[in-house]
């Protein structure tokens, strides 16, 4: 590790992470198999379709711990928008999308992680309904079962899409984001730029981590 | 195609001895299972996993205040445009070339969609070996010429099987010649079933008969529209970054992009 670097995550924050990141690619790419036929091959792959079926549906109840994990983890930081800010930010698309002279400054999530975390939230929880639902059909009316195939269809639909906007952010899109999920130290360049308002509340009561430093105590003292 | 098959029920001649329901069990070798009696010469009281066809008992009153018995011979109706295959997500339901619908068992993993989706309620569950199972208009038999199992057991001419136009043809006939209520049901819904019903009554008579079937709108909404949405979002998306990264450009720290950042040269 360089000296210098600025601690982003704890580890236990970043397994929960990766918990309900692995299984629900995990469940994707088994659920694909099983709703494209010309995905069938994944089935071959573990012994047959009948097995992609039994991880889908295990796999599922793993997502749905790490799902609960996940919210219960993140919730505060990042379920809750903090307004004008936050509408400020929304309304220059992030910086994202367009040149804009002064962004405001964002604090430990900006919201469009804020909104990524809620649309997982949102329809992880969708998905774990209705996927057990459709698990175990005969206890249900036939109406409601039809209604969750559509849900869990919807439900894919959407975190499959923004699973890439995740992957694009976190790799090329936002260069130095990554380290905080693997090895949870980032650059303080990377911080001044994506979440200069975190920085300075960290400065500000001393909860600011720097690699090589003595961690300084309350109120910024060493 | 090879050739489209229709097997024609005429309601009007059967006399409810299920011969076909004994034939039907004999050539599939399917079990029979204790049953419950609950008031009715109708048994078992439903298909099953092991009861691909069955005749049902019904007491119906007349216009006139007479009383009379309704048979109507159950089973898969052999859809063209059957929900059952549309939901099956590992191709173990397929349709063949008489137009029928079969289904390999060894592909089928039990997830149980065809029985939700079926606006007939057909295919039926066994536990024991995790796998559906219905009707196959004895697909074995059709594929040597022979006609199917109950066809074959029918005394009454009540059940037959031919080409497809033939017996729709026969079967306005036969319902023209009864007159009164008597109806064709199975040519005009899921673009025609391949077991077309002559019912002497209207269709809203029989218990459980729906008298307009289709193809459930959840089962159209997600195979149709939600299943290609999930490719073309994902696409949509990966090309919308490769756009942004091209056009806009990446999110990069600042101190990064000065000599004194990433660029030391």
């Amino acid at each position: 590790m360089k000296i210098g670097m600025i601690k982003a995550t704890g580890p236990f924050e970043r397994v929960v992470h990766w918990c309900v990141a692995l299984s629900c690619l995990l469940l994707c790419f088994t659920g694909m198999g099983m709703m494209y036929h010309s995905l069938n091959g994944l089935g071959t792959m573990v012994g047959g379709m009948a097995n992609l079926k039994t991880i889908h549906n295990f796999g599922g109840i793993f997502f749905a711990i790490s799902l609960v994990f996940t919210i219960g983890m993140w919730w505060k930081e990042a379920g809750l928008f903090s307004f004008p800010e936050d509408w400020q930010w929304i309304i220059a698309g992030g910086g994202y999308l367009w040149h804009v002279e002064n962004m405001p400054e964002v604090g430990k999530y900006n919201p469009g992680q804020k909104m990524f975390f809620l649309v997982v939230a949102l329809f992880g929880a969708i998905m774990v309904a209705s996927g057990l639902i459709i698990w175990f059909p005969f206890s249900f009316a036939v109406s409601l079962v039809r209604m969750m195939y559509v849900l869990h269809a919807l439900g894919f639909v959407i975190i499959f899409a923004f699973f890439f906007v995740h992957l694009y952010l976190v790799t090329i899109g936002a260069p130095g984001s990554a380290p905080a999920m693997f090895t949870g130290w980032v650059t303080k360049a990377w911080v001044k730029k994506q979440h200069p308002k975190w920085l300075k509340e960290m400065e500000e009561d001393g909860t600011l981590v720097v690699y090589g430093e003595e961690k300084c105590s309350k109120k910024g003292r060493c | 195609m090879k050739k489209e098959l229709v097997k024609l029920i005429d309601l009007s001649r059967c006399t409810a001895c299920r011969g076909c329901q004994v034939a039907c069990k004999q050539w599939n070798e399917l079990p029979a299972k204790r049953t419950k009696n609950f008031g009715s010469y109708q048994n078992p009281p439903d298909l099953q996993w092991n009861t691909w066809t069955l005749i049902r008992f019904q007491e119906h009153e007349k216009k006139n205040g007479k009383v009379n018995w309704l048979f109507r011979k159950d089973g898969c109706m052999h859809c063209t445009d059957a929900a059952c295959i549309k939901v099956c997500p590992t191709g173990a339901l397929y349709h063949t070339e008489f137009g029928s619908v079969s289904m390999h068992a060894d592909k089928c993993i039990g997830c149980k969609a065809c029985i939700t989706a079926c606006p007939f309620s057909v295919p039926k569950y066994n536990a024991d070996t995790n796998k559906i199972a219905k009707c196959d208009l004895c697909y074995t038999r059709l594929q040597v010429n022979q006609p199917p199992a109950c066809v074959l057991s029918c005394p009454t001419g009540a059940l037959q099987i031919g080409a497809k136009d033939a017996m729709i043809k026969k079967a306005y006939a036969r319902a023209e010649e009864l007159g009164g209520d008597a109806n064709v049901y199975g040519d005009k819904f899921v673009d025609g079933t391949h077991v077309v019903y002559i019912l002497p009554e209207r269709a809203d008579v029989y218990e459980h008969l729906p008298v307009d079937p289709k193809v459930p709108l959840e089962i159209i909404i997600w195979k149709d529209v939600l299943k290609p949405a999930g490719l073309l979002a994902a696409g949509a998306v990966v090309a919308g970054c490769f756009l942004h990264y091209i056009t806009h450009g990446p999110k990069t720290p600042d101190d990064e992009t000065t000599c004194e950042g990433g660029n030391k040269s």
